[in-house]
């Protein structure tokens, strides 16, 4: 029996709710369509960037060795602290910047800000904290409680290594992060953000053959971040090794007597280069003072920044080729030649220097003694002052003529001063080879013979490096070829293979007779021998010249407290293979004290000749290893 | 006992109760039955899917799909027993019910246990019981016997007012978790069945009306992460590390599938942990993207299945209480269904209702189970389905 009203069931609200049902599924459907079939490929793109994470692999920079493969420039593993945002909760953030950055020595409000950033820009990947590596225990310390350092990771990192760092800074520069303008042009040659960069010296110079290239993995990976697995792979390549022309062993032995005068305090400064005059390799370069590069790499403190631009005798600067200062009577080889090549001189010209003061137009020009009658040879030997001051600018008290300073400039120019060498060096000087024409130029005066005289014996207005100075007379030294100074030998590439030899290149041979460079090598034996840098006990047939050029003040003491004394000693040198004229010299080597004190000098003992008699000795002779 | 017996023992006054063995078990909806098995099904294939292949989750990942097959047998278990009673003796016991229920919720809120920030579930014997799943059946009876029993005053204002002071207490219960989801699970089931039983429209209307304009106030009695789920689903992108992540990893995961699906255990936002709860709350778009178009069609499909079959029962109930109760579950399920899917799609905002049969999770299933066991009973104590 049925029921008898069946007044409760009202079928228009069950149509009504039969047709809710209908339209929310078809709401659905419709929506669902929309995103699967029409939109379907787009949100698999976003899945695969969700899924798919392509992660750069570091590759190992090159090493920089010596000619003999010593190692100048490695690489140490080490650790850097990353931090992944998303895995910081909020709320702990400044506590674990606290804790962090009293471990790895960093502001704990850098710490937050970097981590802020890097939450803005993409809270899923990792933002290296640590400024320099970080120490192995602390590095145990965070993996090791984990807890205590929510998205905190540690990350194998490889560090730049410099061996004999003071040593070979000014050489070698350092590497350092790319800047984010830079990024944003070195982007499409490989570089990566978190990337280092030659900053200076090699370093800087070779980029691209110690630059190793990067290799990638594709991760997959989950919301987590964490890695599932690696989906595909390509090893990095690691950079090209770079083989100096510098040999460890005279970069030393120079090292060893140049560092001890500026740690006596003899002089403040110091520079010794050495080269090959057969074909321009530099087998050593010195400078000091030297700053430690290893500074740069593990994150140099505002301390240490506040020392190196403090110094007044500023550090970083190499200054074999970055700085430039008068020559003294170095340059007296210029004037020679000049005066030997133009015709004025030859072997037997003679000058009587009878007094040793020269009185032109009522200004005085001395000598540092009377030396009597000199011909070019003992006028060289003994850097008779007056023999060059007529050579150069001839005497109009006797109506005898000089070759003059156009003739200078030309034979100067020559020989490489006033332009660069081209050495393999970021930073290097120009130096000034004055000419009447520079000097209209510069000061808007005329030439005056005053000039003459001063630049004949290297004073006034000329000035030099280091490196133009010696490669003058390796030029000298070799018979008349201008070989580019540089210090790479050749590019070793990481399977050990020779990927790239560095030619010797000439720059010009220059036009200088023969015989007028065969006579200066004889006057400059001549200046060991007899003269002005006499080497008792000589075991090598050394030849060379001296020059002392005085500046400022000799008084006082500069801001570290060192003596300024106003003294440059120089002594330009090279070793003929035996004791001859023949343009046979496998090495030549200029060293230079700054601010050398003034009683080192007044018994002409320049100790910059003493100092390369013990080096070529040591280096020639003494044991190999 | 003979067929005519029990015909005059249903036409007599007093409580009408048949006994359990009396009816017949081919009298079951098939329509229904069939739905119902297929979706468990369908929801254990997907709990496999999900789990198994999880690589965020920790431990055996087959435990799942045993605990989910195992909850299946009880559900089903429930399911028969359930319908073999006659649903009247629910009518009988609906005040019991409704402290029950109000019973129930309130032992979560004393010594339920916390997880992602609400306190939802009771640990019992190392199983743990979201009793608010349980409770929205409850409610459907106690609302059920209520709209009945005023079958001929249904058209009064103090029905509707009656009604909401029943609905009351279990909302503020539920919201209290807090649960602003399940609570609004329990509002849908009210205008569902205050909507079959018949209440004016105006009323109904107004309620709404009356509940927007107090959205302000209701605003800022939401919790902060309550409204950053609302402000994102107007705008995920607007923070999309953020509010708006979960959303936007779900639209991802849906979109991706296409329309076939990248292949059962084959997606990559759900096993990789870009699908936040992906085995229950964003089950729907791990599904979307294994199975694709295709799959969630299918799903829709059994759905509707289940619901005009749910309907039918309603319409052929023996009386008003039978016909409210399939009312309230249709209500129940629709509601859940809709907001579940259309939070996966961004068409709503997140909120943590599990999708029916799909979820994984034992209170839910065995819930439903529980509820289409009691459809069962009226669709086999419809009038016209008696023996012979």
């Amino acid at each position: 029996m049925r029921s008898a009203s069946r007044d409760f069931i009202r079928p228009n609200r069950f149509i009504a709710m039969a047709m809710v049902v209908v339209l929310v599924f078809t709401g659905l459907t419709v929506r669902l369509w929309d995103l699967q079939v029409t939109s379907g490929t787009h949100y698999r793109d976003l899945a695969e960037q969700n899924r798919v994470l392509r992660l750069a692999v570091e590759a190992e920079r090159g090493t920089i060795v010596d000619r003999n493969g010593k190692v100048l420039a490695r690489n140490l593993p080490g650790f850097a602290v990353t931090v992944i945002p998303v895995d910081v909760p909020r709320a702990k953030q400044v506590e674990l910047a606290t804790r962090l950055g009293a471990l790895i020595a960093r502001d704990p409000k850098d710490v937050s800000e970097a981590i802020n950033v890097q939450r803005a820009r993409n809270p899923y990947e990792p933002v290296k904290i640590s400024l320099r590596p970080v120490a192995r225990d602390v590095a145990l310390l965070l993996t090791e409680r984990g807890e205590m350092f929510p998205g905190v990771r540690v990350e194998a990192e490889s560090i730049r290594s410099y061996a004999d760092a003071v040593l070979y800074s000014p050489l070698l520069g350092y590497v350092g992060p790319v800047t984010e303008e830079e990024f944003a042009a070195l982007r499409d040659k490989g570089y990566l953000q978190t990337d280092l960069i030659g900053r200076t010296g090699l370093e800087y110079e070779y980029e691209e053959w110690l630059r190793g290239q990067y290799g990638w993995r594709e991760i997959e990976r989950d919301a987590a971040q964490r890695e599932i697995k690696q989906l595909a792979y390509s090893s990095p390549t690691t950079g090209n090794s770079v083989v100096l022309t510098i040999d460890d062993r005279l970069q030393k032995l120079i090292e060893s007597e140049l560092k001890k005068g500026v740690d006596q305090d003899l002089f403040t400064q110091a520079v010794g280069i050495a080269m090959n005059p057969q074909n321009g390799e530099i087998l050593a370069m010195y400078s000091n003072p030297g700053y430690d590069n290893n500074w740069f790499i593990n994150g140099i403190t505002p301390e240490q920044m506040a020392q190196l631009n403090g110094d007044d005798r500023h550090p970083l600067v190499n200054k074999a080729i970055g700085d430039i200062y008068p020559p003294g009577s170095t340059f007296k080889m210029v004037t020679g030649l000049s005066a030997l090549n133009e015709g004025v001189a030859n072997r037997n010209t003679i000058v009587n220097v009878t007094s040793n003061v020269l009185s032109v137009g009522g200004f005085n020009f001395y000598d540092w003694r009377a030396h009597g009658s000199l011909d070019f040879v003992n006028g060289f030997a003994h850097s008779s002052d007056i023999y060059f001051y007529t050579l150069g600018g001839g005497n109009p008290n006797t109506g005898r003529a000089g070759v003059g300073p156009e003739a200078i400039f030309k034979y100067g120019s020559e020989l490489g001063f006033g332009a660069r060498t081209g050495i393999d060096l970021p930073g290097e000087a120009t130096g000034i080879m004055p000419s009447p024409e520079w000097k209209q130029q510069a000061f808007d005066e005329a030439w005056t013979i005053g000039n003459t005289y001063h630049e004949s014996i290297g004073q006034g207005f000329v000035a030099v490096t280091p490196l133009q100075l010696l490669n003058a007379y390796a030029i000298v030294a070799n018979g008349g070829t201008f070989y580019q100074p540089h210090l790479l030998k050749e590019v070793v590439g990481p399977q050990g293979k020779v990927v790239f030899t560095q030619q010797p290149k000439v720059v010009r041979k220059v036009d200088i007779k023969p015989e007028n460079l065969t006579l200066l090598r004889e006057s400059a034996r001549r200046v060991v021998t007899i003269g002005h840098a006499f080497m008792p006990n000589a075991k090598l047939p050394i030849a060379g010249k001296t020059g002392t050029a005085e500046f400022g003040s000799s008084a006082g003491k500069d801001t570290a407290g060192r003596n300024k004394l106003g003294f440059h000693n120089w002594f330009v040198s090279f070793l003929p293979k035996a004791d001859n004229t023949d343009p046979t010299a496998e090495i030549a080597m200029v060293i230079f004290t700054f601010d050398s004190s003034r009683s080192l000098c007044e018994n002409c003992f320049n100790p910059a000749v003493g100092m390369t008699q013990r080096i070529l000795e040591s280096y020639v002779l003494g044991a190999k290893p | 006992m003979s067929v005519k017996t029990l015909e005059m023992r249903r036409s007599s006054a007093s409580p009408l109760h048949d006994r359990p063995h009396e009816r017949r078990l081919d009298q079951v909806d098939p329509y229904l039955l069939i739905a119902t098995l297929l979706l468990i099904g369908y929801g254990l294939v997907m709990t496999y899917a999900v789990t198994v292949e999880s690589r965020t989750l920790t431990g055996d990942p087959m435990q799942f799909v045993i605990r989910g097959a195992l909850w299946a047998a009880i559900g089903i278990a429930v399911m028969v027993v359930v319908a073999m009673f006659d649903y009247a003796w629910l009518g009988t016991f609906a005040p019991l019910v409704y402290l029950v229920m109000l019973g129930l919720l309130g032992v979560v809120l004393v010594i339920g246990t916390s997880s992602l920030g609400a306190q939802r579930s009771v640990n019992f014997g190392g199983l743990s019981f979201q009793f608010s799943e349980v409770a929205k059946v409850l409610m459907i009876v106690v609302l059920a016997k209520f709209f009945a029993d005023r079958g001929d005053k249904i058209g009064s204002p103090l029905t509707i007012l009656g009604a909401l002071v029943f609905l009351g207490p279990a909302v503020l219960l539920v919201y209290r978790q807090p649960d602003l989801g399940t609570s609004l699970v329990f509002v849908a089931i009210f205008f569902g069945m205050a909507f079959m039983a018949g209440a004016r429209l105006w009323q109904l209307v107004g309620i709404i009306a009356i509940a927007g304009a107090a959205m302000p106030a209701i605003w800022s009695f939401l919790k902060p992460y309550q409204q950053a789920r609302l402000t994102a689903f107007m705008d995920p992108y607007a923070d999309p590390q953020g509010a708006g992540w979960n959303i936007i990893q779900s639209l991802i995961a849906v979109g991706s599938g296409g329309p076939t699906g990248k292949g059962l255990t084959a997606g990559t936002q759900s096993p990789l942990g870009y699908l936040p709860i992906a085995e229950s709350d964003f089950v729907f778009a791990g599904l979307a993207e294994d199975l694709g178009f295709m799959g969630a069609v299918i799903l829709f499909a059994l759905y509707i299945l289940l619901l005009f079959a749910a309907l039918r029962v309603a319409f052929r109930a023996r009386d008003p209480f039978g016909m409210l109760l399939a009312s309230g579950v249709v209500a129940m399920l629709v509601f859940q269904i809709v907001v579940n899917v259309g939070m996966a799609i961004s068409l709503m905002p997140v909120t943590g209702i599990p999708l029916p049969f799909i979820s994984h999770g034992g209170s839910s299933l065995v819930s439903i189970c529980f509820a289409l066991g009691v459809l069962q009973s009226v669709a086999m104590r419809r009038p016209g389905a008696e023996i012979g």
